[in-house]
């Protein structure tokens, strides 16, 4: 790409020093504002809020093998993991061959698209007693409250990367005789890739946000979600602002680790324009 | 053969009721190895024709026989190369070539050869492994030629395939293209508005207006030997194309509402 020098992003920042003051200033301001409301609420209202050193502490402590709520912090992120992968594993599964068919179909769409739309608008916590009467209480609600909030942006996503693959390209894959299979599996799945990638990433997001409301249902008593409900009577602040610590670190881990190779492997390597 | 009867299309315009008659009972044959070239203002429908040739669409009347069988859709019998290359971007050139070969049950090492061979029909084989993205605009045109050819096809169905192009490699394009055409002796439907392309590549050319009346006139160009740019006889034939030209008008608004297949 040539530089615009219109563009204010592509802006060069100079030194070395002066780009690693810029990569960590993000993380400075999450900690400024954080100390900043930690003040303030222990001045005003004269509870302790935990300040990132506290929650710093807190979080070596349980590194080190110190128990939350009778489980080790590797127990709860654990479990909170596995939940959310399974959940979303489903989810992306089936947002995917609902989304593909919908995007191709057009009654499908017609007919399935306004409850994915209204599934998307119900919010997290009410899932609860749905979860509860289908399931009953423990794993299988845990698990459902997770897909069914990941799957409405993955399924919306691949319907609109589906529907948005270039006519052209259905064409020349038909004129080379290409079966429905082939259609389906090498056009307007690699096609419709970065609206995909979008969707996943939306759904991942939604899947792990949702884990606190799920992990409200659970019987088992391990997960961070579970530990962040619980501290409301064990009044363990700073342990439940670990567990927030660790939902946020393990969501920007997994973009990373992640989408950003699987974007850098596929769409850009293809020069595909990136779903915005 | 390539055998079009009475076949007329109609666009309708689902959103007003309107509709619009874009072809209007033409008919003619092109036989096999012959190179037809289809010469005409934007708008005249001349690619709809293409179209319904390649079975991207049905006519509204009258009926379109490849070879014996009516038309019912699209197939590699009968190869398109589009005005834009249409190369899928998430595959290399070779993979691209291989597409159609795979569809048609070639594999392993049989499906290499051949997507092989076919590049370097059109001297690409160095770059079997880029994607279309680093290409140039005629080097990607060149492997929508590939992808076509290495499927053998009984036609090539080509709609204005190198007029995104730059002069010189739209002339370079059309040596090779009448190069491989020698070669192979396949039948040739060249979609042009170009005056020179269609004088330099066509041993006959059907010049279309709007419907009614979509063929105005067809100039069958006696076989040279040897073509050429600057001959008299390809400055008298283009001379002759412009004049019936100039009757028609210069441009047609746009109709066609696109619906997949």
């Amino acid at each position: 790409m040539t530089p615009n020098p219109f563009d204010r992003s592509s802006r060069p920042i100079s030194s070395y020093s002066c780009r690693t003051l810029y990569s960590l200033a993000p993380l400075l301001l999450i900690l400024a504002v954080w100390y900043g409301v930690a003040w303030i609420v222990t001045w005003l209202r004269g509870v302790p809020f935990p300040t990132p050193a506290d929650t710093g502490m807190r979080l070596i402590d349980m590194l080190g093998g110190q128990p939350l709520l009778d489980r080790s912090i590797y127990t709860h992120t654990v479990a909170s993991l596995l939940r959310w992968a399974v959940g979303f594993f489903a989810a992306a599964t089936a947002g995917i061959l609902f989304g593909m068919a919908a995007g191709w179909w057009r009654p499908v769409e017609r007919i399935a698209m306004p409850s994915v739309h209204i599934l998307q608008l119900v919010p997290g916590l009410a899932w609860i007693p749905v979860a509860i009467l289908m399931f009953g209480i423990g794993e299988g609600a845990t698990l459902f409250m997770i897909a069914i909030t990941a799957f409405a942006p993955i399924a919306i996503n691949v319907v609109n990367g589906v529907k948005r693959v270039d006519e052209m390209y259905v064409r020349a894959a038909r004129m080379m005789g290409a079966s429905n299979r082939m259609l389906f599996l090498r056009v307007l799945l690699p096609g419709a890739l970065p609206h995909i990638v979008s969707g996943l990433r939306v759904g991942l997001g939604n899947g792990w946000r949702v884990l606190v409301a799920a992990e409200m249902i659970v019987g088992s008593g391990a997960g961070l979600g579970y530990a962040i409900i619980q501290s409301r009577w064990t009044l363990d602040y700073p342990g439940a602002f670990v567990c927030l610590v660790i939902i946020c670190a393990v969501g920007l881990v997994v973009e990373r680790l992640i989408f950003v190779p699987l974007e850098r492997r596929t769409v850009e390597r293809w020069g595909m324009q990136r779903a915005a | 053969m390539i055998r079009v009867e009475n076949v007329s299309k109609r666009f309708e315009n689902n959103d007003t009721g309107d509709s619009v008659l874009v072809l209007d009972d033409i008919s003619f044959i092109v036989n096999e190895q012959e190179f037809v070239c289809f010469l005409g203002p934007s708008g005249c429908g001349k690619s709809t024709l293409l179209n319904l040739i390649a079975g991207f669409m049905r006519p509204s009347a009258g009926t379109i026989r490849f070879n014996g069988s009516e038309v019912v859709g699209p197939g590699p019998d009968r190869g398109v190369v589009f005005q834009d290359p249409t190369l899928f971007p998430w595959l290399t050139a070779r993979r691209n070539v291989e597409f159609g070969l795979q569809a048609l049950g070639f594999n392993g090492k049989d499906r290499r050869n051949r997507a092989s061979e076919s590049l370097d029909m059109v001297g690409l084989n160095g770059f079997r492994d880029a994607y279309p993205h680093q290409l140039s605009g005629g080097m990607r045109q060149r492997v929508a030629l590939a992808r076509v050819l290495a499927l053998e096809p009984g036609a090539l169905l080509m709609d204005e395939p190198f007029s995104a192009l730059d002069a010189n490699a739209r002339e370079r394009l059309q040596d090779e293209l009448l190069r491989i055409w020698a070669d192979h002796m396949k039948t040739v439907l060249f979609v042009t508005h170009n005056v020179e392309e269609a004088a330099y590549l066509a041993d006959r050319i059907i010049i279309m207006g709007p419907a009614p009346a979509n063929k105005r006139k067809e100039i069958a160009i006696p076989r040279r030997d040897t073509r050429s740019r600057s001959s008299a006889e390809t400055s008298r034939t283009i001379e002759l194309l412009r004049e019936v030209l100039a009757e028609l008008p210069c441009c047609i608004p746009p109709h066609q509402s696109r619906s997949r297949t």
